[in-house]
């Protein structure tokens, strides 16, 4: 890996560092799986506690064992030729170059300073709609858990609609 | 046959409007292939829209139901804002959100189509096409809420009836699901997918472009772990855009279809206050001389306001 490469993936790191966590708890959470994508790259400590460059004592196989292991062995698991072609291309493959990733933590810079939302501002029309002005307020003071719906106002909203 | 044109008759439009450009799709089944019949033999390339006649462009309503429809919403003095939610949020505004990821093997994909599968790299495949379609309806939703309580809320129920309707017919028809066990599954899983995304995409919306975009991640991009980042960015910038070209409308014009979506390959630019301002003065003036000619039939008046 070269070392633009790698000083690109630490600038994304730091990036996603920033991004705000998320409210309620996901399936997968992007700026963990992102950062432990980007920190591979880099040549940093995962949160799994692997790392691609250093003669760490990594167990786990990696996705290009799996490959060879796929390669070598005739039909493993009993799955036939076409199934496996598509099983190698659905693995994740990340090219990164210099340039591609410099892109990328442009983007990555414009999402977190907010550039669109800033930009095609859309006023107090749509983040207070006429029809129901306290629609966002009320998701985001639930998701904060600053205010909680009551069993009330949880019954007006099934009978009213709002 | 008979059933199907009588719950489905907007449906059907859609999808004829659909196979307009391939006759030769294989996904026909009998009614399909019931349905080609019956366009050959009116015209050759063109299948006529739904079997309703009242569905088809050439049709004309005759003069004497026009008049008794005209002289029954008058009298009766009939919601027309509320009457209006089937066909424009049932009928247009779903039709504009459908076919932005409508795609089909052997194919060649539309412009708003490659954006979201090749631009985008997204998989081409059913699940894929419910989400693009849910996007652009949240984006819808989320200026119907803008209208007043009453009707924005009609639009929205009329648009997401016609999503299901419509899902249910695909299933069917075009992935050939033969068990209505397995197409009500599915059914339920869309419908905890569609709150989901709601609520996800409400909450960037609200928040800020980094959330929103992890809700696009995780809808969209269905959690993909080798996502380029500036496809998240187009995306968001893509979503933004046209909440920004929907805010600049005035209720009446929204309500009346006049909104579609800007290809993806086109940015917007904002507008400058006085650009803005000289904009609202036109559609005031345009609706104001509507109104005052007295032109305007019963069913063509609408409450909703047209200077916000």
């Amino acid at each position: 890996m070269s070392s633009p490469v790698r000083e690109g993936a630490k600038q994304m790191v730091r990036l996603l560092e920033r991004m705000p966590d998320e409210r309620i708890k996901h399936l997968v959470s992007f700026k963990q799986t992102q950062m432990d994508r980007f920190k591979r790259v880099a040549g940093l400590p995962t949160s799994s506690g692997e790392s691609d460059t250093g003669t760490a004592s990594v167990k786990k196989p990696t996705v290009n064992e799996i490959k060879d292991i796929l390669n070598r062995t005739n039909g493993p698991l009993g799955m036939k030729k076409d199934m496996l072609e598509k099983l190698q291309a659905a693995i994740p493959r990340d090219q990164f170059t210099d340039e591609s990733l410099r892109g990328q933590v442009q983007s990555m810079e414009n999402l977190l300073s907010n550039k669109y939302k800033n930009y095609y501002d859309v006023g107090d029309k749509l983040y207070h709609p006429a029809g129901n002005p306290g629609y966002y307020q009320r998701i985001m003071n639930e998701l904060s858990g600053q205010k909680r719906e009551s069993f009330f106002t949880a019954m007006r909203t099934v009978f009213f609609g709002k | 046959m008979s059933l199907l044109n009588r719950s489905y008759p907007l449906l059907r439009n859609n999808m004829a409007n659909v196979r307009l450009s391939a006759p030769s799709r294989c996904l026909m089944n009998t009614v399909n292939r019931l349905y080609t019949k019956e366009a050959d033999s009116a015209e050759k390339t063109v299948f006529p829209l739904a079997h309703s006649k009242y569905e088809s462009k050439q049709y004309k309503l005759p003069k004497w139901k026009e008049s008794l429809g005209e002289f029954v919403i008058g009298t009766f003095r009939m919601d027309m804002d509320k009457i209006r939610a089937g066909p424009i949020a049932g009928s247009y505004y779903y039709s504009i959100c459908k076919e932005q990821g409508l795609q089909y093997e052997n194919e060649p994909l539309s412009e708003s189509a490659k954006f979201f599968y090749e631009q985008l790299n997204l998989p081409r495949t059913f699940s894929e096409w419910f989400q693009i379609t849910l996007l652009h309806e949240w984006m819808l939703f989320v200026r119907m809420r803008a209208m007043p309580f009453k009707y924005g809320r009609n639009y929205q129920q009329k648009l997401v009836d016609k999503t299901f309707t419509d899902i249910e017919l695909r299933l069917f028809e075009e992935m050939n699901v033969k068990s209505g066990s397995i197409v009500d599954r599915y059914l339920k899983d869309f419908n905890t997918q569609m709150k989901g995304a709601i609520f996800a995409y409400d909450e960037g919306f609200f928040s800020d472009d980094a959330t929103l975009a992890t809700a696009v991640w995780r809808n969209l991009f269905g959690g993909r772990k080798n996502i380029d980042i500036s496809d998240l960015e187009a995306v968001v910038k893509y979503i933004r855009s046209q909440l920004y070209v929907m805010s600049r409308m005035s209720d009446r014009e929204f309500a009346l279809g006049k909104f579609k979506f800007v290809p993806a390959n086109e940015s917007v630019k904002r507008l400058s206050a006085e650009e803005e301002k000289i904009l609202k003065e036109q559609v005031i003036k345009k609706y104001e001389n509507l109104e005052k000619s007295g032109v305007l039939l019963p069913s063509e008046k609408s409450n909703l306001s047209y200077t916000n």
